[in-house]
């Protein structure tokens, strides 16, 4: 596990894209994952932001997020629809691999396991065609779906190639989701994993989660459950998870701070994450 | 009116019966022309306002496509002839469009292209396009777009027996299982055993209609070819000939020229074609299909 397994995420930075690529390479990150408001804000239009990003010569980690999605009927599914394919044609002309699913926060949405099971199958249909991945990630306020066990069940009965899970340590620790149950994850069926930390001990209710989730995560190693982050990345790489790890923070200070400034703390982050997970991960290797 | 079968096979949703017609676009129609009129193709009607035409050889219909806005959401046609489309025979055309699209197919746009008929399609590998056409039988889409040339035999017997025997799909690394799946899941394809071959290029993957009356070939690239470049797409077209060898030797009388050294020489199982036009090939292959 080394820095190019790591990238940064533009929403935990201020400004405009071009100065975001500049400041995530410049701290020596090979990866970054858009948002499609870097794409559909910027002032000379998406062709320029696409420009911007392939001449930066970052890989596209991936590109969020497509919300409430499934588990919609009639006109709202066909909405919905119409949505994905729009977000679908911009990840492919990023060139991104993976676009990001949160499970359905919609009061509109069923909760019911077989049309949420076909909904993402539909997805993942149109995402074939473009050689794109769905990762679909269990939102903790998520309404029927907030927690990786359930997407890992709905990602199951899918089976689809495409078709796979983002884990985000943040909604994992919030909701206090047991992390053994990790290991029962094909390796291969996890398409990403977000990294981030916060810093209270307890976010109880569905208002806290969100709250906390949108403006005060901090990178790993900065907040008060970071053993936990480590735990869950020691998990992975013994069960063989070899995909990319980005820091999903959303930070309000983070976005006042130089952007230089907020990169180093991604890579010490990163140190930190590799330092301690390889010192406990080497007599196991040496069992081996 | 089509008397449709009521109950469709299980494994045939959309109740496919073969391949209506294989289109190719080029900005070069009469250099691909003459090169399919040594394959067998005849001329046989012009498109009433647009620069495409039908070429026939017995079961098969074959497009031309030069009209600069070929195809909807697609590149104007290039000089080296690109396989552009599919058209299916289907029970019903609107149903099975609309079935694809539930199951998360990209709908066509309306086409400003050859048919002026209202000929339901999807999005396919790279920028083709699948067609879904249900008047095969008593009617033929043809009828309305087309003129026949004149002169021209509507129905010219095929040369040697040739026949729709399959399409070769080009796909990226790693992805056979991603379009395996979506020609079952849309279509019913069936993937054959391992092993299971025709022709003399084995390799790739291959599908089986659910009709059973041709063949889909996905191909990735094959190992140690990072400095190739690599694109989905539809590739090339397969013809069955009962006999392999009559028809190469026809084909070669007619002045096609088919590629004969170590690892690729004509047999009984199958032949391949040297390149026309910067990439256009055909593969013969031992049929068993009846036309």
């Amino acid at each position: 596990m080394n820095l190019d397994h790591f990238g940064m995420d533009t929403i935990t930075l201020a400004g405009p894209l071009e100065a975001k690529l500049r400041a995530v390479r410049e701290a020596g990150f090979t990866q970054i994952m858009l948002s499609a408001q870097d794409i559909v804000g910027h002032p000379g239009g998406e062709a320029a932001a696409i420009a911007a990003v392939h001449q930066s010569g970052l890989r596209v980690t991936g590109f969020q997020v497509l919300r409430d999605f499934e588990g919609l009927d009639g006109h709202l599914h066909a909405y919905k629809v119409d949505v994905a394919k729009a977000m679908l044609e911009m990840c492919r002309a990023l060139r991104s691999r993976i676009l990001l699913v949160c499970s359905s926060a919609s009061a509109h949405a069923t909760g019911d396991y077989a049309r949420l099971v076909k909904d993402l199958q539909k997805l993942a249909m149109l995402a074939v065609p473009l050689d794109i991945r769905i990762a679909y990630e269990a939102l903790s306020w998520g309404r029927h779906v907030n927690e990786y066990t359930q997407a890992w069940e709905i990602v199951q009965a899918a089976d689809r190639e495409n078709l796979g899970l983002a884990l985000d340590s943040f909604h994992i620790l919030a909701n206090r989701t047991p992390l053994e149950t990790v290991a029962e994850i094909e390796p291969r069926k996890i398409f990403i994993v977000q990294l981030s930390d916060f810093l209270w001990q307890e976010v109880r209710s569905a208002e806290d989660r969100i709250e906390t989730a949108r403006h005060s995560r901090v990178f790993p190693g900065e907040g008060v459950h970071s053993e936990n982050v480590i735990e869950l990345v020691r998990e992975l790489d013994e069960m063989g998870y070899r995909g990319d790890y980005s820091f999903e923070v959303f930070n309000d200070d983070y976005r006042q701070l130089p952007l230089p400034l907020v990169a180093q703390r991604a890579r010490q982050s990163v140190k930190w994450i590799t330092g301690r997970v390889a010192r406990r991960s080497l007599p196991a290797r040496r069992q081996a | 009116m089509t008397i449709r079968e009521p109950n469709p096979e299980p494994n045939n949703p959309l109740g496919i019966d073969g391949i209506e017609f294989i289109e190719y676009a080029t900005s070069q129609p009469q250099a691909l022309g003459s090169v399919l009129q040594s394959m067998g193709f005849v001329p046989v009607a012009r498109h009433r306002s647009r620069e495409v035409m039908l070429y026939r050889q017995g079961s098969m219909n074959l497009i031309v496509n030069a009209d600069p806005q070929a195809l909807p959401r697609t590149s104007a046609p290039t000089e080296t002839p690109e396989l552009k489309a599919i058209g299916l025979r289907v029970r019903d055309a609107a149903f099975a469009w609309r079935r694809s699209q539930d199951l998360g197919a990209w709908e066509m746009p309306t086409r400003a292209s050859a048919m002026e008929l209202n000929i339901p399609g999807i999005h396919g590998v790279g920028d083709s396009l699948i067609y879904f056409v249900d008047r095969y039988k008593d009617f033929s889409i043809y009828d309305v777009d087309f003129m026949p040339l004149p002169g021209a035999e509507a129905k010219p017997p095929a040369v040697a027996g040739l026949h729709y025997f399959g399409v070769v799909q080009t796909i990226l690394n790693d992805r056979t299982r991603d379009w395996v799946e979506f020609y079952g899941q849309l279509f019913g394809f069936a993937v054959l055993p391992e092993g299971k071959f025709f022709g003399i290029l084995p390799k790739g993957t291959l599908l089986e209609s659910p009709c059973h009356k041709f063949y889909l070939q996905l191909t990735e690239p094959p190992p140690g070819s990072d400095d190739i470049v690599w694109e989905e797409g539809l590739f090339r077209i397969g013809l069955g000939a009962p006999d392999v060898r009559a028809a190469v030797r026809i084909l070669k009388e007619r002045g096609v020229v088919f590629i004969d050294n170590g690892a690729v020489q004509p047999s009984e199982k199958g032949a391949l074609t040297q390149p026309y036009l910067g990439g256009v090939t055909f593969e013969l292959v031992h049929s068993h299909l009846k036309p």
